[in-house]
């Protein structure tokens, strides 16, 4: 009888452990962070990655058809010419819509235009997208000289998934996350669409983000990534690759435009105009901190704060946080307040990130809708792009407000001075 | 014997039932023919109408039938422990839908064959989490009978288990940041069929947008097939307790 309820009991344990590592399996992963994402360099992998960059630098022309898709069963497609020294055209159409943005620098200049009307971008006020919504373009300095075409595609195109590769890789452009790549290591081969791909996966930032590339044999070029980002949110994007040609004609007609008669063109705003301009009062907050507890924004009145807006994966953010603990250490209560502000990390990761660096000055942790909101509509972030810096003065208001691409310490010193603090550079 | 007389007479206990698998399979051929599709298409309907339509079509009254005409008095007097009665009419279901989707393969690969259009590569993953799909919902279904008079078991489940979905829909759009949403999305998720689960198990999303290079990510995909299996085995327990512990009485219900 013992032995028939230890069997039975056994049998249950058994059976509960087995649900239990079910559930971890398909609930949990991919959202749990795990140290062992973090890829150990191969040589081998590391060389068939050098390839294919090096086959995007060598091509001197250049086309594909990229197709952008997340799980939401979103996808935008990228129909893309690159010719050097600096011409392209970008076509970008999103699925279950007419709409389309076309990017095209002919050399001399970029040029973006849209079929019909110009659809509400990211950068819009309702003003600006009312006074300008139909038969208009936008021209530009040309990218050639540097700058991303994936960036100017996010910004004045409607898609709803970016690109992966910036296709201004091409143009000897280095790849921004490539100084963060923690290893690169092999994962085989696998079939895409019946061509047999070398697989390898590239870690960045201690695995914040990942990327499968599929490479093919013939050309070194990629036929499909799959890019995680793992943040507060794990962001999934495959980009699937076709229609490949490597240094075949480009129609010129394609690298060519000029505006219909009757166009006019159109100078859209600029990120920093969303921003909260010098004088404002700062929109006070009550949110986590990285310490636990709750952080305010009023607990720092009287006091000149540099209210630093952070992520673990942005490149320029991780090598600037070590920089703000040194200038906190430096100038202690001479100094503004330095106060942190992180709404799109996972906890566990910004909390190791932060010890790692020994950081010791304030910082909000908190990703919750509130957090995001607040950034998003009340710090005029509407792009959500970090760096973003504000200083404020002992009243609480705005004394300037700057992304962080901007490094100038000529501003920020002077934003300092005019909030009442004097440092030395 | 025993248990081969039990398992057959699911099938020859309504008339209706053959015709059940009939249509269903006249179904899936006209689904095929008349739209050509690749085998991600094709998955989804037969994941819909062999896992979740058939099994309500084929457990109805399996037991309320029997407890209604009080047959069930004379069936549990016979020297047998009463949860192989269960056993049996599950395993005769379950037999019933492997048979169902071997037939519903083999049309669809004929038809393939025949008008040489469309793709099956994946279509042996769909067949087996419908087959998944199928016994859990017919072991929740069987378990319902017992409690429920009749055939309304099945016409419960599609209620509630409709009403769920479409609630949980509901409010995952609206409230869609909400922690209350997440959990009730996790209550949905894990103890009722796995819908979800077996969906992405079978359409390579658990690959495709996993930390996993191929299209099928091997630990998500056993754990998928561990959970469905641990379900039906919960749900059961709860329908052999319940028959146990029910005292069947001669009067008609």
């Amino acid at each position: 009888m013992r032995d028939k309820i230890n069997a039975r009991s056994m049998t249950a344990v058994a059976g509960l452990l087995l649900e239990a590592w079910a559930l971890y399996v398909v609930g949990a992963s991919p959202h749990r962070w795990r140290p062992s994402l973090i890829v150990e360099d191969e040589t081998a992998a590391h060389i068939l990655y050098d390839a294919m960059i090096r086959a995007l630098h060598d091509a001197r022309r250049l086309s594909y058809t990229s197709a952008c898709s997340n799980p939401d069963d979103r996808t935008s497609t990228y129909r893309i010419w690159l010719k050097k020294p600096g011409s392209f055209h970008v076509e970008q159409t999103n699925d279950a819509s007419t709409k389309s943005t076309t990017l095209l620098d002919d050399g001399n200049g970029l040029w973006v235009h849209w079929v019909g009307d110009r659809p509400t971008l990211l950068i819009d006020t309702e003003k600006s997208h009312a006074d300008a919504r139909s038969d208009v373009y936008v021209k530009k300095a040309s990218l050639a000289a540097g700058g991303s075409i994936r960036n100017e595609a996010a910004m004045l195109g409607t898609a709803l998934v970016r690109l992966i590769l910036d296709p201004s890789i091409f143009y000897g452009s280095v790849n921004p996350f490539a100084p963060s790549i923690d290893g690169i290591r092999s994962r085989g081969t696998n079939p895409v669409r019946g061509e047999v791909c070398d697989v390898i996966e590239v870690s960045f930032m201690r695995a914040r983000r990942t990327w499968y590339i599929w490479l093919s044999r013939q050309d070194h070029l990629p036929r499909r990534f799959k890019e995680i980002v793992r943040g507060a949110d794990t962001r999934v994007t495959v980009e699937e690759w076709s229609n490949v040609t490597v240094n075949a004609e480009i129609p010129p007609k394609l690298l060519t435009w000029s505006p219909p008669e009757g166009w006019r063109p159109w100078d859209p705003p600029r990120l920093e105009d969303s921003l909260l301009q010098s004088g404002q009062e700062a929109p006070d907050f009550t949110l986590r901190s990285a310490r636990r507890g709750k952080l305010s924004l009023s607990d720092y009145h009287g006091r000149v704060v540099w209210l630093y807006l952070w992520d673990t994966g942005s490149p320029q953010c991780r090598a600037e946080i070590p920089g703000f603990q040194q200038l906190c250490r430096e100038y202690g209560d001479k100094g503004p307040v330095f106060l942190g502000f992180n709404c799109s990390d996972d906890k566990r990761i910004a909390r190791v990130f932060l010890r790692e660096n020994g950081v010791t000055f304030p910082s909000v942790l908190d990703s919750s809708e509130a957090a995001t909101r607040l950034i998003h509509t009340g710090y005029g972030n509407k792009a959500g792009i970090l760096p973003l810096n504000y200083i404020m003065d002992p009243q609480g208001r705005v004394v300037d407000g700057w992304f962080g691409q901007e490094q100038d310490p000529d501003r920020v010193l002077a934003a300092l001075k005019k909030a009442g603090l004097e440092l030395a550079q | 014997m025993r248990a081969y007389e039990l398992m057959k007479e699911t099938f020859f206990r309504r008339t209706y039932i053959w015709m059940v698998h009939v249509i269903w399979l006249v179904l899936y051929g006209v689904f095929w023919w008349l739209f050509l599709p690749e085998a991600p298409e094709f998955g989804r309907f037969l994941f819909i109408w062999a896992g979740f339509f058939l099994p309500l079509a084929l457990s109805a009254g399996i037991f309320g039938d029997d407890i209604a005409s009080g047959r069930i008095c004379v069936i549990v007097t016979r020297p047998f422990w009463t949860g192989e009665l269960y056993i049996y009419r599950l395993l005769g279901l379950s037999v019933q839908a492997a048979v169902h989707l071997l037939l519903a393969g083999a049309v669809v690969l004929i038809l393939h064959a025949v008008m040489r259009k469309g793709r099956v590569d994946d279509l042996g993953v769909w067949l087996l989490a419908t087959w998944l799909l199928f016994n859990t919902c017919a072991a929740l279904s069987t378990s319902l009978s017992i409690v429920v008079g009749r055939a309304f078991n099945s016409l419960l489940l599609l209620v509630v288990i409709v009403t769920g979905y479409f609630l949980v829909g509901l409010l995952s759009m609206y409230l869609r940041d909400q922690a209350s949403t997440s959990a009730l999305a996790s209550f949905i998720r894990y103890p009722w069929p796995p819908f979800e689960l077996l969906y992405k198990f079978a359409a390579g999303e658990w690959g495709q947008y996993a930390p996993t290079v191929g299209k099928y990510s091997v630990n998500k995909s056993i754990a998928c097939v561990v959970h469905s299996l641990m379900l039906m085995l919960v749900y059961s327990i709860i329908g052999i307790v319940l028959l146990g512990r029910r005292q069947f009485s001669r009067v008609r219900d």
